[in-house]
């Protein structure tokens, strides 16, 4: 559930999907779900020149189980918010 | 496991109308029927006329005219989905959809799916759904991602109320007098990789927690500097 909190505080924001065939979407963070399904906005494929015919969709929704990383925006980290977050997980809630 | 693409001719006609069987038994139903479809698998040209149905289970093409031409995959096996509209990628407004298969970690670029002329559906790896009125594209999107929440991985354990985030006031709402913003999943070793099976994501959590200085308790350091000029 982590994950799935902090992907919540990432909607709105630009972040990198690869997925577990080295597929990168770049885009806006649409939604997300708790399977950690990704939608996503304004997307552009990372490696055009391997994937043209990806370079068309503006859209797309990923499903959770094939994604492998999410990169995220460096200002998108709230150190604080984690800093609790793991600490509360750490006492054992 | 994977299923991939695979042969669809169960078909029951209805009122004049053919349509697929679906496993109705198990809860499966019709959440859309789009005429005038056509399907392109991989590099292989279109193939048309055809009737989209998506159920909550699968999404389902078959032929108007050779009733025992059709073909199906299970949501289980769509990895992403998007509406593309670039003439340049494909010449047609179309659904577009990668298909997870069995051997996805060997390098196939479409071609390995044909040999001999004989089609392997099973090595089909993308599928593109062309309806003939592109307004329909964007309706058909959405029964997409509403089908594809229905299917999550089957290692499920404690279903929980589904909840898509879709503005920042959404997030404000939640956070406001909700103690539980970050809730702390009770079995460490495995805090998310139940529900995706996503265990690298799950390792990384838990380097956080132990590795990284920046997240020890500053209230606690800080006490033991006091102390220490005592």
């Amino acid at each position: 559930m982590l994950f799935f909190s902090y992907f919540k505080e990432l909607v709105g924001r630009e972040v990198t999907v690869e997925l577990k065939n080295d597929l990168a979407i770049r885009g806006t963070l649409h939604s997300v779900d708790q399977y950690l399904n990704i939608k996503l906005e304004n997307t552009r494929v990372v490696d055009q020149d391997k994937y043209p015919h990806m370079m068309s969709v503006r859209n797309c929704f990923i499903r959770g189980s094939v994604v492998r990383y999410v990169q995220l925006p460096p200002e998108g980290v709230d150190v604080e918010l984690l800093h609790d977050a793991t600490r509360r997980e750490a006492r054992g809630g | 496991m994977v299923a991939g693409l695979k042969e669809f001719t169960a078909r029951v006609e209805r009122n004049g109308v053919y349509e697929p069987v679906l496993d109705a038994e198990n809860g499966e139903e019709l959440m859309r029927v789009q005429p005038g479809v056509s399907i392109v698998l991989g590099n292989r040209p279109p193939e048309s006329p055809g009737t989209l149905y998506i159920s909550t289970k699968q999404v389902v093409w078959l032929s108007d005219v050779d009733r025992a031409k059709g073909y199906a995959v299970d949501f289980l096996s769509i990895s992403l989905h998007a509406v593309s509209r670039d003439p340049e990628a494909y010449t047609s407004p179309c659904i577009y959809t990668q298909i997870e298969t069995e051997d996805d970690e060997d390098e196939s670029d479409g071609s390995d799916s044909e040999s001999n002329g004989v089609l392997d559906l099973s090595k089909i790896t993308e599928m593109r759904l062309v309806p003939s009125d592109p307004n329909q594209l964007d309706s058909l999107f959405e029964v997409f991602c509403e089908c594809a929440e229905l299917n999550p991985e089957l290692i499920e354990e404690g279903e929980e109320e589904h909840n898509w985030i879709f503005s920042a006031d959404q997030l404000e709402d939640e956070a406001i007098g909700d103690d539980s913003e970050w809730p702390v999943p009770q079995n460490l070793s495995n805090p998310i990789g139940q529900s995706n099976g996503d265990h690298d994501l799950a390792r990384t959590v838990l380097e956080l927690q132990i590795n990284d200085q920046r997240f020890e308790d500053a209230e606690e350091m800080e006490h033991e500097s006091d102390s220490d000029r005592h």
